[in-house]
């Protein structure tokens, strides 16, 4: 059950480090190309608890990652547009039909036709809020806490730096061998990440090299 | 440089204004398929409409009905297809440059269709409760003074000129649209995409107007008693959402049965073509009920008036089958990414609007026929031919202009993106 637990995390991007405190292993590489060729090999050499990180979106990271079509649309229908539908219909039909019925220019007390509009609006609205609420737990979001924090470096992953992460939790992790493949891969740098548990550590930013 | 696109000859531009420019073309945006692949479409069309005619000597009134039915029908599908290659140049938007030679060779085809609406002219008395003198004649006992009131725009002459104008002015903005591609695809003039844009932009507005205006005169004034603002927005939805499934149907024709644009149009674009059906669908049920909802809460019984024929006579079936077969089903298929994808499934689609556009426009045309003439819910064999032999004939042009130049707006500066298009 905490295996299982455990796996769901990982797709979120939220790993376990192991016994040495090791989380993983982060490389940079100098542009979006770099990392995307870099994913793809990664995945190819089997790795699987990994993720990439970019000051933007890169087309075409989400097949060289593996990554398979988000499960956010059945999520979004199931727990948003069928609940808001139903919750629609019975509003509609509980307050108007049963709890406070009240006459008004002799319409039926609960019909189709005048509830159709908040039927509507509420399996638009449920559906956004499981849209965003979704999208969020997909991600694993909000994190206050990761341990990829602790690297100075990894600061510019949100300004000019591309980064691909290894977790210490992948089944094939062995620190020696990942090192080696990712510098193969044509990183600029690589660190290994150890999770110290500690809080409130913001690691001075490393200035940008002089271009 | 200007000789090399020529102009047909007089009679032949009512098919194609220009002459063929294939030779120009891209070996891989060649048509490829012999004359057969128009020729047959043609000779089912004739035929189906030679039968229509022969039989409709028996009951010339269910013929009129029939017929237009399904000349509205080509007529909604072409305005559709107008609509998209309008938009697209507005919104420069660049997926669609791939698909979009296939509307601009449908929307060329007013001319025809004004030709094709001749049988309608001789049906007006059987059609138009309107046309009848009497109603506007005091002393007469058959006196409709709703209808007397309405008089200055229910006449034929007007309706006439009107219809006209329409068509003069959907021929006009087909037919610079049309000629302006097929000349980038010879001479890639720099400033074509601007002019292109240029007619859009002018064109769009005249294009909402004249379709509503269409809707009103065609089909609503067949119950010339009730009214519905909305109608024209309801006419429109119904014919972007059969126009936007016969582009699809089109391009896998040609790919399917052509085997031509092989790598061209790829999965993406049909998908894209696939969320404007899902969407359309959608689209027309949010108009189709806002006009019910308003006139059920407004409840006065000269607007009820039209959800009534429709809700007795066995029309209630028709009804019920139009709300689940023309929204409720497809949405819910269209719905997942997946089968947008599926080219298999989505070709089915397209029929299946197809035959849903055409069931909508013979549940808003019908009606008036039983109710004026008496009769009940159902289908005549007629029907059937009128709508197959005009679709046909629509298709057979479609096809015959397909087949004279590029099967791409092959210099279009939007074209490289277009073909590496993908959704995200």
């Amino acid at each position: 059950m905490n295996k299982l637990f455990q796996e769901i995390l990982a797709t979120m991007g939220i790993y376990r480090s192991n016994e040495d405190k090791v989380y993983g292993v982060l490389a940079e590489f100098a542009h979006p190309g770099d990392l995307l060729r870099a994913a793809r090999e990664t995945h190819r050499a089997g790795y699987r608890k990994f993720d990439t990180h970019s000051p933007f979106p890169i087309h075409g990271m989400d097949r060289a990652m593996g990554l398979g079509q988000s499960k956010l649309g059945f999520i979004v229908f199931f727990g948003g547009t069928v609940v808001g539908f139903a919750l629609g219909v019975w509003l509609q039909w509980w307050t108007g039909g049963v709890d406070y019925p009240l006459n008004i220019s002799g319409k039926p007390f609960f019909a189709l036709e005048p509830s159709v509009p908040i039927i509507f609006e509420l399996t638009i609205l449920l559906s956004a809020l499981t849209a965003v609420a979704g999208m969020l737990a997909l991600n694993g979001l909000p994190r206050p806490y990761n341990p990829l924090f602790y690297s100075r470096r990894f600061m510019r992953a949100t300004d000019d730096g591309f980064f691909l992460h290894i977790a210490a939790s992948d089944s094939r992790f062995d620190l020696e061998a990942v090192q080696a493949f990712l510098k193969g891969l044509g990183a600029l740098h690589v660190e290994v990440i150890e999770d110290r548990e500690e809080a409130d550590v913001a690691p001075e930013p490393e200035p940008a090299p002089a271009a | 440089m200007a000789d090399t696109i020529q102009k047909s000859n007089l009679l032949f531009r009512l098919i194609d204004p220009l002459r063929p420019t294939s030779d120009h073309a891209d070996r891989a945006f060649r048509f490829t398929a012999g004359r057969i692949s128009w020729m047959l479409p043609v000779g089912i069309g004739i035929g189906l409409l030679v039968i229509s005619a022969v039989w409709g000597v028996t009951d010339p009134t269910q013929f009129f009905f029939s017929y237009l039915v399904g000349w509205t029908f080509s007529l909604a599908v072409t305005l559709g297809c107008l609509f998209f290659v309008l938009v697209h140049h507005l919104t420069k938007a660049h997926w669609g440059v791939v698909v979009r030679r296939i509307p601009e060779a449908v929307a060329y085809a007013f001319p025809m269709l004004l030709v094709l609406f001749i049988p309608i002219a001789f049906g007006m008395h059987d059609l138009y409760h309107w046309t009848h003198h009497e109603l506007f004649d005091p002393s007469s006992p058959e006196y409709d003074p709703i209808i007397a009131g309405k008089a200055a725009y229910l006449n034929q002459p007007f309706f006439f000129a009107r219809l006209l104008f329409y068509f003069l002015m959907w021929s006009i903005i087909a037919y610079r649209l049309y000629t302006l591609s097929v000349r980038q695809d010879v001479h890639p003039e720099h400033d074509i995409p601007k002019r292109q844009r240029t007619v859009s932009a002018w064109g769009l507005p005249v294009f909402a107007v004249t379709t509503a205006f269409a809707s009103y005169d065609l089909l609503m004034s067949l119950d010339p008693h009730w009214f519905s603002t909305i109608f024209g927005v309801y006419f429109f939805a119904g014919a972007v959402f059969a126009a936007f499934a016969f582009i699809a149907f089109m391009a896998l024709l040609l790919q399917r049965r052509g085997g031509m644009l092989k790598h061209t149009i790829t999965k993406e674009h049909y998908h894209d073509l696939g969320k404007y059906m899902f969407g359309f669908t959608a689209f027309w049920a949010y108009i189709a009920f806002s006009q019910y909802m308003l006139i059920w809460y407004g409840g006065i019984p000269e607007e009820t008036v039209f959800f009534r024929h429709r809700l007795e006579h066995g029309w209630e079936y028709h009804t019920t089958a139009l709300v689940f077969l023309h929204f409720v089903v497809p949405f819910l298929i269209l719905l997942p990414r997946a089968s947008k994808r599926a080219l298999p499934l989505l070709g089915v689609m397209t029929v299946w609007f197809f035959i849903m556009q055409w069931f909508d426009l013979h549940w808003l045309a019908m009606p008036v026929k039983d109710m004026l003439y008496g009769g009940h819910a159902g289908f005549h064999l007629l029907d059937f031919t009128c709508w197959l032999g005009l679709f046909s004939l629509l298709i057979a042009a479609t096809v015959y202009r397909l087949s004279r130049h590029s099967l791409v707006p092959q210099n279009d500066p939007r074209l490289a993106e277009s073909l590496h298009f993908e959704n995200v």
